[in-house]
């Protein structure tokens, strides 16, 4: 009896242990899932209801209260015979894109130039890091009085022309302002995976280079670049996807103007949000996402090829 | 052993502290037994005076507490969404809140005593933004009137009367110039400098804006080259009138200057005419407290009957339809309308008081406006009768800063004309 009891509780246990064990194996213990719970609620909550009601008032004629009524595709229609919304998608990529040369070049000679042996490296890289700290509208403000006081004056000191009017006030050449302070925002940020980068790369690699004749010049571009190629694409799709949200730097220099000539796309729906378009910028806002999603699935395809690289 | 009465004890003593804390809290609301309502008002500068004026108005009586919120705009826009609006409120009244208005989020006000104290010859500024049928949905409690700002000293130093026509306006602009005064200050860096001066005073001064947005609202889509009023026909003379004084007479670095450069400026005496409302004679007195300033309309035609100033109901009062302590709402309205009150607001603040029994108290800076406002010679700016969703600002700043006015108004009639199409 004895006997039999403990080897039946034996087999028992074996088993349990085994069926157990298999189960461990595919089952992910719940506790994860409590981790991913708080952001799941918070995205729910904060982001994907808010973009379902949004589309959903699309479709009507809503200003944001009261009653409405469902009109279609009307407010889709309207917005492909709106200049303004077309030229405000025209100026975001259009800046999105310079801007987006712009802060990779420079932060890619600065990442060149702060890993390489020379003094006070730790200091400059500070330096260098500075401005990603402060926020946007403030320096947007700075830059502002800048651009409309220290410049032009600096201009008309020197008998420079057409530095004595505003770069701001000017129509045609107000991006340029906006390009330039946005750069200096985010080159930091860029500056920093390029950083990453080089010194992931192993010194062995251009003391080959050194032994085989390569000059400094056709080290950079021969083996520094190629290598770096996977952080540039980075670079590359983190400052578009920001850039194309530009807002607050914009609204601190420019507040859209001169006219209409830097009104961004974030900026139009935010107008019309507030001046009880409501239903028209949500259509916007709808398709500026369907956009921004097949950006993204371009991205990242693209990425997924390099990422083995 | 030892952990066990004082951890016991602890929570006896954190609950005792509860007990007594609740029973503090409630003991304050029944203390009271007022009946509380929310009154919102964010007028930045007239904060400390309204504060006052609630406060005596709570110690007035007994039966109502009138708690003052003063968040701002969007929370009211916000909460009227959420169906938790505040119960009465001071504010200003334009496109925004005459959305309230004609979704009937808005109580009727008609019999209350202030209703029947205001100038019925401003009804028809308040009915621009739209009406609720059968309804009194708002009041005016301060109008600001806004027109030329001038610096006497330097007309009395040029020997420059203030002008009457637009010959006289532009023979005093000579003068100035000729004799090295820039005429105007321009500060085209903010798009609504431009906008609620520059703008509204050319179009206001000849267009006769309440028909004009009558008739544009009536054709809606139909708004363009063929319509029978639009941008284009109707503003083209006004805004070229505009721009003849903003191509020859303001200073040279208007383009980079903004409304804070303007203030300044204009306090150091750099020019003698300014376009602003009377918000700017407080930021002006920052710099020069005892600077003489006067104000006259903007003269764009010949006749001097023609001369009219810029009015914007800088403060309206309503109660929202949702609130739960109308009643009491309207007690504490009639006591804001309390002649004493409404005239000591206005005077603080240099609006000028809607009301029949009005007991004016000159100002020698608003001076020049009252006879006008006085006779009703006013106009709402056609700048704040356009949705704000239609960048008009930015519009008149590229007018300004050289863009083809025809065209810039063509595009203001085919925004127009859309948002027509859509809503």
């Amino acid at each position: 009896m004895n006997k039999g009891v403990s080897h039946m509780s034996t087999t028992t246990l074996t088993k349990a242990m085994k069926d157990s064990g298999a189960r461990r194996k595919r089952r992910v213990e719940p506790i994860y899932y409590l981790f991913l719970l708080p952001s799941l609620v918070l995205f729910t909550l904060a982001i994907t209801v808010p973009a379902i009601i949004g589309i959903f008032f699309s479709f009507t004629d809503s200003i944001g209260i009261g009653d409405w009524e469902f009109n279609g595709f009307t407010n889709y229609i309207a917005i492909f015979g709106d200049p303004a919304i077309l030229q405000s998608y025209l100026f975001t990529f259009g800046f999105s894109t310079v801007t987006v040369i712009a802060v990779n070049v420079i932060a890619f000679l600065l990442a060149v130039g702060l890993t390489s042996r020379i003094r006070m490296k730790t200091a400059l890289r500070t330096v260098f890091v500075i401005p990603m700290v402060v926020s946007g509208i403030i320096i947007a403000y700075v830059f502002n009085f800048l651009f409309s006081n220290s410049l032009p004056s600096a201009g008309a000191a020197a008998g420079i022309p057409w530095l004595e009017t505003s770069l701001l006030a000017n129509p045609d050449l107000a991006w340029i302002a906006i390009v330039t302070v946005t750069a200096w925002q985010a080159v930091p940020g860029a500056l920093l995976i390029y950083i990453a980068g080089l010194v992931s790369i192993p010194g062995d690699v251009y003391e080959a280079a050194e032994i085989d004749g390569a000059g400094k010049l056709a080290q950079l571009l021969r083996i520094t670049a190629p290598l770096m190629a996977g952080y540039m694409v980075i670079n590359v799709i983190l400052g578009f996807k920001g850039f194309l949200n530009a807002y607050d730097i914009i609204v601190g220099l420019t507040n859209g103007g001169p006219g209409t000539s830097t009104r961004s796309i974030a900026m139009t729906v935010i107008a019309g949000f507030n001046g009880g378009d409501y239903a028209y910028q949500m259509a916007n806002a709808t398709i500026f996402f369907i956009i921004a999603i097949l950006i993204s699935l371009v991205q990242l395809s693209v990425t997924r090829g390099r990422s083995t690289l | 052993m030892s952990l066990k009465p004082t951890r016991s004890k602890r929570m006896a003593g954190l609950g005792t502290s509860l007990v007594l804390l609740a029973g503090l809290l409630t003991g304050c609301a029944g203390d009271s037994g007022k009946e509380t309502i929310r009154f919102t008002f964010s007028k930045r500068e007239a904060i400390p005076y309204m504060t006052q004026l609630v406060a005596d108005y709570n110690s007035s009586q007994d039966r109502t507490e009138v708690v003052l919120d003063t968040s701002g705009v969007d929370v009211v826009s916000a909460s009227f969404v959420r169906g938790n609006p505040p119960d009465i409120a001071l504010a200003n009244y334009n496109m925004e809140t005459s959305r309230f208005v004609q979704r009937g989020a808005l109580s009727d006000l008609s019999t209350t005593d202030a209703a029947s104290r205001i100038r019925e010859d401003l009804q028809p500024l308040m009915d621009q933004y739209g009406t609720y049928p059968g309804r009194t949905s708002a009041l005016p409690y301060s109008i600001m009137a806004s027109s030329v700002i001038y610096n006497k000293k330097i007309f009395a130093a040029h020997g420059i009367g203030v002008p009457k026509t637009w010959s006289e306006l532009i023979a005093a602009c000579e003068a100035l110039k000729a004799a090295g005064v820039t005429p105007f200050y321009a500060t085209w860096k903010d798009d609504w400098t431009i906008g609620q001066g520059w703008f509204d005073y050319s179009v206001g001064g000849q267009v006769d804006t309440i028909e004009f947005f009558k008739k544009l609202t009536e054709q809606g889509t139909e708004v363009g080259a063929e319509s029978e009023v639009s941008f284009r026909k109707d503003f083209e003379q006004p805004v070229g009138k505009m721009l003849e004084l903003a191509k020859n007479y303001v200073n040279k670095d208007a383009a980079s200057r903004g409304y804070g450069d303007g203030n300044l400026a204009f306090a150091q005496g750099n020019a003698a005419m300014y376009l602003q409302g009377p918000w700017a004679f407080s930021e002006i007195a920052k710099t020069a407290p005892d600077l003489d300033l006067g104000t006259f309309p903007l003269p764009v035609t010949d006749d001097p009957e023609d001369l009219r100033v810029r009015v914007n109901v800088d403060l309206a009062a309503w109660i929202p339809e949702a609130s739960k302590h109308k009643e009491a709402a309207r007690d504490f309205l009639e006591y804001l309308y309390r002649p004493e009150n409404i005239d000591a607001y206005n005077t603080s603040q240099l609006g000028f008081t809607p009301t029949t029994d009005a007991v004016r108290v000159a100002d020698p800076r608003t001076e020049g406006m009252a006879e006008y406002y006085e006779e009703g010679k006013v106009y709402q700016g056609p700048s704040v009768l356009v949705p704000r969703t239609i960048p008009v600002f930015n519009y008149t700043q590229a007018v300004v800063l050289g863009a083809d006015p025809a065209s810039t108004l063509s595009t203001l009639d085919a925004d127009w004309a859309r948002l027509a199409f859509r809503q």
